[in-house]
């Protein structure tokens, strides 16, 4: 891809990352490091064109839908829908405050936001049924639906899998942020979630592995999925848990948790460094 | 007398909604049912099959709701409800989405399937669910309006049906917007029962009026949101109550009743009757089951009749 428009986006992403840790260093509270191993993907759907939407009319019918399954990263998805203006920035200022507009998990009342999560394993079931229905209804707009790895543990992940290959849900595409943790462990150590993109593929699903921190590779990815048929499609993002803040990377011990203090200095710290 | 099921009934009157209003989906969770074999073959696209997955069936339906599509989901009854409650709690609950969920098998109506397939709890993990209407059926006249009446509804629906064929007691003139129907009233104790013990509580009034007791019966087949002050009103100047259920005690129909009259400052005398937190593997039929948990009609009878109603008019007591 362009190199300047990948430059724009890294920083984007910086941007959203320091947005992120903002808020939830405001908050004190909000899952940072679930948020941060997933900002490329949704920067390059929302500010990269991959996918259609329109601030001003977030219901619009013909809009793409993006659905957060793992709705404990919701910092990342409201400060890009703030970012692309489907609501004022400074509703960010207030996250988690009784004056606010949202919380730790999804809401659906907020505008560019399609379901209510933060219970883990609805949204690839609820994604199948808006691709099923949009292909019932000869519509042409694509369903995004991303995953995290942990949630992949629950079996009705498994269920909506199983739907959506055998339907042939070409419109369904599903990223999982390969992070490599759930809450308190590393998901192989908890339970093997690994050969993930070949059990993918026994569920009738075409996949693609990639380096989920890489826009040249999510683009590789997701550039040109409107044309697909036959199969949904399945991207395994491969990440970092907390990426862009060393302490925080990789360590279980950060999950839905907030740096407070010294921490929170340094974790801005090395992201302005990261900016520069 | 009409004899056709529950079931068929629904899915008959919801098939005539459906063949004008195509966007009706009905997701199942690979049940069948005789009247549902027109519904597939002539509305093909408008049924769809999920496989045994009650989870996949209630998020695909989420997912085609938010859609534009007015989807039923259909299993039976403990599987429709209790095996995918919590994606039924964010789903339909939370997001206040008009879904249906269609459960077959009220009660002991699966009797010699076990425990597996009792509904005996759903009533009250159902009623739990803030935005959730609870439509209960004692009749097929009963059970093909709530069609209709889930068909109008803003939020999620929870249609209970029963497996088996029951005596049609309403006739098609009859309206079911109000949420309870009273067949008789009693000074000396009303009987407020649901589903198929409205027929066990019909026979036992007439039991009752044999000893000189006068015993009223209510139909309470909207259990959730009650409808109050109908149902204060349709109890009256009754001395006593009597609830009627084939679901346990804990937080079922009767407990609901309770909490109307406390929360309405109505201090009555009321006598529960229901299955009492156990399970039953026990077969021969639902009157065996029913029998062993003593709520056959005689049973009943005979409780009603330990509690000592005094059958004296006020008066005299005054006197005494």
């Amino acid at each position: 891809m362009n190199r300047k428009i990948a430059a724009e986006l890294e920083k984007k992403a910086g941007h959203i990352r320091r947005q992120i840790l903002d808020m939830c260093v405001e908050a004190g509270t909000g899952h940072v490091t679930s948020s941060f191993s997933c900002v490329e993907v949704l920067v390059a759907l929302y500010h990269g064109g991959i996918m259609r939407f329109n601030p001003a009319d977030p219901k619009w019918e013909e809009r793409d839908r993006f659905i957060l399954s793992k709705g404990q990263a919701s910092p990342v998805l409201y400060a890009i829908l703030a970012d692309v203006g489907f609501f004022p920035q400074k509703a960010l200022g207030s996250f988690c405050k009784a004056d606010g507009m949202f919380g730790v998990h999804l809401q659906c009342d907020v505008p560019g936001v399609e379901i209510t999560a933060g219970s883990l394993g609805h949204g690839l079931g609820i994604g199948a049924g808006m691709a099923y229905a949009a292909r019932m209804d000869n519509k042409n707009h694509m369903i995004f639906t991303l995953l995290g790895d942990g949630e992949c543990h629950e079996g009705s992940i498994w269920e909506s899998a199983m739907f959506a290959g055998h339907h042939q849900l070409s419109n369904l595409i599903a990223i999982i942020d390969r992070n490599q943790l759930c809450v308190t462990d590393f998901t192989e150590n908890c339970v093997r979630l690994n050969p993930l993109d070949r059990k993918w593929e026994a569920f009738g699903w075409q996949t693609a592995v990639i380096d989920g921190h890489s826009f040249a590779d999510i683009f590789s990815a997701l550039g040109e999925v409107r044309s697909r048929q036959d199969s949904p499609l399945v991207v395994i993002a491969n990440t970092v848990k907390g990426k862009g803040v060393s302490f925080m990377e990789n360590a279980a011990l950060w999950h839905g948790i907030a740096p407070k203090g010294e921490q929170a200095e340094m974790a801005k710290m090395e992201l302005k460094r990261g900016a520069s | 007398m009409n004899r056709i099921s529950q079931r068929d009934a629904f899915f008959d009157r919801l098939y005539e909604i459906a063949r004008k209003d195509r966007d009706i989906i009905l997701v199942s969770a690979d049940m069948g049912a005789p009247s549902l074999d027109k519904f597939r073959k002539d509305l093909a696209s408008q049924y769809l099959c999920v496989g045994i997955a009650e989870q996949n069936m209630i998020t695909v339906a989420t997912g085609l709701t938010l859609s534009g599509k007015k989807v039923y989901t259909y299993a039976i009854m403990p599987f429709a409800t209790l095996r995918c409650y919590e994606i039924t709690r964010v789903d339909l609950s939370i997001m206040n989405l008009p879904i249906t969920i269609i459960g077959v098998g009220a009660g002991f109506s699966y009797d010699d399937s076990g425990p597996t397939h009792h509904s005996t709890e759903d009533i009250t993990a159902m009623r739990a669910l803030p935005n959730m209407t609870i439509l209960n059926a004692a009749d097929s006249t009963m059970a093909a309006a709530f069609a209709d009446l889930s068909y109008q509804a803003a939020g999620p629906s929870y249609v209970r049906l029963d497996r088996q064929v029951l005596p049609t007691i309403y006739d098609q003139r009859t309206d079911f917007s109000g949420g309870s129907i009273q067949h008789k009233t009693g000074k000396d104790i009303t009987i407020i029962a649901t589903g198929n013990m409205v027929h066990n509580a019909l026979e036992i009034a007439n039991k009752l009026e044999e000893q000189s007791i006068q015993a009223g019966v209510i139909d309470l087949y909207r259990l959730k949101p009650i409808n109050a002050e109908l149902l204060l009103k349709q109890i009256g100047d009754s001395q006593r109550v009597a609830t009627l259920e084939e679901h346990f005690l804990d937080g079922g129909m009767g407990s609901a009743v309770i909490e109307v009259l406390v929360d309405n400052d109505v201090a009555i005398p009321v006598k529960r009757f229901g299955i009492r937190d156990r399970y039953y593997y026990a077969y021969g039929g639902r009157s065996n089951i029913q029998s062993l948990c003593r709520l056959d009609v005689n049973s009943v009878t005979q409780d009603i009749l330990r509690l000592g109603i005094s059958t004296e008019p006020e008066e005299l007591k005054i006197t005494r």
